[in-house]
């Protein structure tokens, strides 16, 4: 069997005219592929097969973290402020991936557009302000990833293109069909729940068969409409799944594998993200969402147990994902919505939402060990942008980062925008007013 | 009449006994009638003008289970559905409209839909209502909707709230909503303000001006927005700057709020914060307060009148207010609102008789003078949340069929020129399967049964779709798969997706209502012959009869096989649950 996310979205129509006789010849075709154009011939990068994107939901303190500013008398010693390859860092609250820090680059002339949690968060995961003409509609960028590799699946691969973990938040398609939304999963020893069928599989291959046949003039065509006419993709991507071996090696884990990650929902979420992409089934993005960072009050009672979380996770995927090969093919992306507030704390010893933040960059061929760009001495604003924009790094231009590193025109313009404005997958590419931070490979 | 296509295109194709299920119900919407009501004179009148021809109007069979689903939640019994197809009456829609309307289900339908909208909930990233607080809120929703209080009572209950406890004054809770932790007072206030502002008035972008002007943010989304500052945003949030909903503590420790009225000693909403979640309030000139003012209208509290009952005073007779109500309930039945997103009104363009002059902008909803006549009517009549959506169901446009015999243009969506179809809520499967399978559970829900609430056996009388009933359990992870949100940043989404699917096939809580077990569907009507099997599964889970291709399909799979006729009957039900007709409204 054919896995549904291997065909683009507009040959479904095909299949039902195989399995499902003639079909009504008067109803309004789906639209066939969107017409693209490109602003600009560009040269990617094209070194990245897979993406892992970490959103660090709440926003972290950047002058803790991975811009680490010492404050006398504010910064406690607990977080050990040490040199490592001429970055200061805080070994003692992200030790580990202070051991993985040759693998690292750190955006630091990086600054966020707004300060509300969940407006510059869905900015973050679709490269634009969600409040602009095209943001209702704009898809999650790991839904354009997913749409423009969709091209490169396999038949025989099974997994979604892009898959959301610990993300029931996460943003979504967008405009673009049912099949390229994420996939969301909360990482369990079990690994999905549902993938086999109660009564067993020739029952089920049996109920399959007459569900085709009774459902099968709904689904193509529909008289009912297009929305039903998705569930066709969900239901063939559900059966794509069942009983898939690949399924249980790749989602299930054990509590020995759980606890090299830390044993949380973020290390289980990381270890699953390194076994689906090792499992080579056709997914190419993966979200991960890490929640807590926004520390308003008692920062420093709070920072170093989500630190170790985030240390835990990220820096045994980074350690796995290279002694397995698969770093060289996949850029790893962790970021907040924007930074906090630097220098002293507030009167309630936490820190505010501030537009400065900084942005951390793995694999992919990226030249780890380095900062990118930095800031004044409090953390406050950049002082070196550290890149040929010289200006801040936006999240638009993160968003141009990661499709020029999996080889994916960022300048491209879909046409098939329910507006028919023409959807630019990153904002303003005509006007060449974002681009991909080319530093991290020079 | 122009586009009209011949049906006699249909021959030969896949859908053709769809139409076969019409044959019952002539397509009287393609008479040039005269229509009559508000919504039938504008919806048609406005196709009419466009050129686009209606729908016919639907069945008998797919009226009943869609305005049950509508305005219960539930599908219907196969007896009433019957009941009502052979029913002669001439008035027997309007008949069991009413009934619907005055039914128990209606109240627990709309007071899920309510607490969603009011988003309540035992906590949040931010407020601890507690399983009581929360109870209690449902039990005040609740008992309003039974009441069938006047929405803008309901409102202004919930805007100018008074009470010393949350857990036994409801309404209390919803200002709760909107307390704003790790900054000032003002934080608190402007949430409470943009929330009243999104849920009360539909606009949403009060929100975003709370943080700054609208200029540089808002062109090319609000016409009013772009030009609206941030200093009349305030002037709204100032109204709650003499209220304060304050965390008790119960002798055990538990924490429930006390809604406080600080008039006498608080000056009004202050220009004095530099941390927070919003951007600093400073200083405007030598000016160091803002005084209430109501944006939309200039008006503020009279002498001595208190700041939150004067908000609900100018927020629930604005017109605006009925509007967005309107708009909200409307989105429910006919799937796509008459303004959409239904929470970014912009109050610049919904006059049709002073449509925006600045070029770009055009009249907002889709059809403003329906959205402002309906509003008018439904302020006449009392805010009357019945009369609404009685006047919707009975209109000829909300009983258009979903399929439409030509070719469809996606723009006429709009126009309402065929029903729209929805996904059924999760609550509405987990109930459909109940109801139809006669397998009912009995949940002993958390935080509320052993708060002296009855056990449930339907989804839709849960306080709340936050994991329930049972934590993150078996029947609240399949709940979960249909997306029906947590009310905060998560809202109830009609999407499909994956784990859906999943769930639907293979989830004990399906599988374990096709079998032939005590009182079940299946167990019932086992013994029947074949065909008559096959009507009776039709019937209670598609609320219809099957089409002639369907009743073969099923009536070879029921006769051959290696499995048993029971497991093959098995597979026959179990295939009606996956289908679309029964996991959409249609």
């Amino acid at each position: 069997m054919q896995a549904f996310f291997a065909r683009p979205h507009y040959t479904r129509r095909y299949f039902f005219r195989i399995a499902g006789g003639v079909t009504a010849s008067f109803l309004a075709a789906r639209p066939g592929p969107a017409q693209v154009t490109t602003a600009a011939s560009v040269i990617t990068q094209n070194k990245a097969k897979n993406v892992i994107f970490i959103l660090l939901a709440g926003a972290p303190s950047h002058t803790d973290t991975f811009d680490l500013k010492e404050v006398p008398g504010v910064t406690p010693p607990e977080l050990e402020p040490t040199t490592i390859s001429g970055i200061r860092w805080p070994a003692g609250i992200l030790p580990k991936l202070g051991q993985q820090i040759p693998e690292i680059a750190i955006v630091r002339s990086m600054r966020a557009w707004a300060l509300v949690h969940s407006l510059a968060q869905t900015w973050t995961q679709i490269g634009r302000n969600p409040t602009a003409a095209l943001g209702s509609v704009a898809p999650n960028i790991g839904s354009i990833v997913a749409i423009e590799k969709e091209k490169e699946r396999t038949p025989s691969q099974v997994f979604p293109t892009f898959l959301a973990l610990n993300s029931d938040g996460a943003a979504g398609r967008g405009y673009l069909p049912a099949i390229y939304e994420p996939v969301k999963v909360i990482p369990s020893t079990g690994g999905i729940a549902n993938t086999t069928h109660p009564d067993g599989l020739a029952r089920f291959d049996d109920r399959w068969r007459l569900l085709r046949e009774l459902d099968g003039p709904l689904r193509g065509n529909s008289p009912l409409g297009h929305q039903p006419e998705d569930y066709e993709s969900f239901y063939e991507a559900a059966r794509g799944l069942m009983y898939h071996p690949a399924v249980d090696s790749a989602f299930k884990f054990t509590a020995e594998d759980s606890a090299r990650y830390g044993g949380t929902a973020f290390g289980n979420a990381c270890l699953v993200a390194r076994q689906v992409l090792a499992a080579n089934q056709g997914t190419r993005f993966i979200q991960i969402t890490l929640c807590g960072w926004d520390m308003h009050e008692n920062i420093y009672t709070r920072l170093p147990a989500l630190s170790k979380t985030l240390d835990d996770g990220l820096a045994t995927l980074l350690k796995e994902l290279k002694s397995s090969g698969l770093l060289q093919e996949t850029l790893v992306v962790a970021v907040g919505e924007f930074g906090r507030t630097v220098g002293r704390l507030s009167v309630i010893h936490g820190r505010d939402h501030y537009l400065q933040q900084s942005c951390i960059f793995a694999g992919a061929g990226i030249k780890g060990g380095r900062a990118i760009g930095a800031t004044d001495e409090t953390g406050g604003a950049s002082v070196e942008y550290g890149w040929a924009r010289e200006r801040d790094i936006r999240v638009e231009d993160v968003e141009a980062t990661i499709y020029s590193a999996l080889g994916i025109n960022w300048t491209t313009v879909r046409h098939d925008d329910p507006f028919g404005r023409g959807f630019e997958y990153v904002p303003f590419s005509s006007q060449d007013l974002y681009g991909p931070v080319n530093e991290l490979w020079s | 009449m122009g586009r009209w296509q011949a049906p006699a295109a249909l021959a030969g194709c896949t859908v053709w006994y769809f139409c076969t299920l019409l044959l019952s119900a002539p397509p009287e919407a393609n008479k040039t009638e005269e229509r009559t009501g508000t919504i039938d004179r504008h919806l048609f009148g406005q196709m009419q003008a466009e050129g686009v021809v209606p729908a016919p109007k639907t069945s008998d069979f797919e009226f009943l289970r869609r305005a049950t689903l509508d305005l219960t939640g539930r599908i219907p019994a196969s007896g009433d559905l019957l009941r009502f197809v052979a029913d002669p009456s001439p008035r027997k829609r309007q008949d069991i409209v009413e009934k619907l309307l005055n039914s128990p289900e209606w109240v627990d339908k709309w007071t899920m839909y309510f607490g969603d909208l009011f988003r309540n909930t035992a906590r949040t990233s931010q407020v601890v209502r507690g399983n009581q607080g929360r109870n209690a809120f449902y039990r005040w929703i609740r008992d309003s909707l039974a009441a069938n209080k006047p929405y803008q009572r309901m409102a202004a209950d919930l805007i100018a709230a008074q009470g010393a406890n949350s857990w036994e004054q409801g309404q209390i809770n919803w200002l709760a909503g909107g307390i704003v932790t790790g900054g000032p007072q003002q934080d608190t206030w402007d949430q409470q303000a943009a929330n009243i502002a999104e849920t009360f008035l539909g606009v949403g972008h009060m929100n975003c001006i709370l943080c700054h002007n609208g200029r540089g943010h808002l062109e090319s989304l609000s016409l009013w927005g772009k030009s609206a500052t941030r200093l009349q945003a305030w002037g709204m949030a100032s109204f709650l700057s003499h209220s304060q909903v304050v965390r008790r503590l119960t002798d055990s420790g538990q924490s429930y709020f006390e809604m406080m009225d600080v008039q006498l000693f608080q000056t009004d909403y202050a220009l004095n914060t530099t941390s927070g979640n919003r951007p600093a309030r400073h200083l405007i000139g030598t000016r160091m307060h803002v005084a209430p003012v109501y944006p939309f209208s200039g008006g503020g509290p009279q002498p001595g009148e208190n700041y939150r009952a004067a908000l609900a005073r100018e927020v629930t007779s604005d017109f605006q207010f009925a509007r967005a109500i309107v708009n909200y309930i409307w989105r429910e039945f006919f799937v796509r609102g008459i303004v959409e997103p239904a929470n970014q009104f912009d109050p610049a363009r919904l006059d049709p008789d002073n449509p925006p002059a600045e070029p770009g902008w055009t009249l907002q909803p889709s059809n403003a003078r329906l959205l402002n006549d309906l509003a008018r009517e439904f302020i006449e009549n009392g805010y009357n949340l019945k009369w609404l959506m009685r006047q919707i169901v009975n209109s000829d446009a909300y009983q258009l069929s979903s399929r439409y015999p030509g070719e469809w243009n996606p723009a006429w969506e709009k126009l309402f020129a065929r029903k729209l179809v929805r996904r059924l809520w999760a609550e509405e499967i987990h109930d459909a399967i109940v109801v139809s399978s006669n397998v009912l559970p009995s949940y002993d829900v958390r935080g509320f049964t052993e708060f002296g609430f009855p056990r449930v056996s339907f989804a839709m009388q849960f306080p709340d779709p936050v994991n329930t009933p049972d934590g993150n359990g078996p029947i609240s992870k399949f709940l979960n798969a249909f997306l029906r949100g947590d009310r905060q940043e998560n809202q109830r989404k009609p999407d499909g997706c994956l784990p859906l699917a999943l769930n639907l096939m293979n989830d004990s809580f399906v599988m374990t209502r096709i079998r032939a077990a005590g009182d079940s569907l299946l167990a019932q009507h086992l013994a029947r012959p074949d065909e008559e099997l096959v009507s009776h599964l039709f019937l209670a889970v598609l609320s219809r009869n099957p089409t002639e291709a369907e009743k073969t399909t099923a009536l070879n799979h029921l006769k051959a096989g290696a499995e048993t006729r029971s497991q093959r009957a098995e597979n026959l039900l179990w295939s009606l649950y996956n289908k679309v007709d029964f996991f959409f409204n249609y």
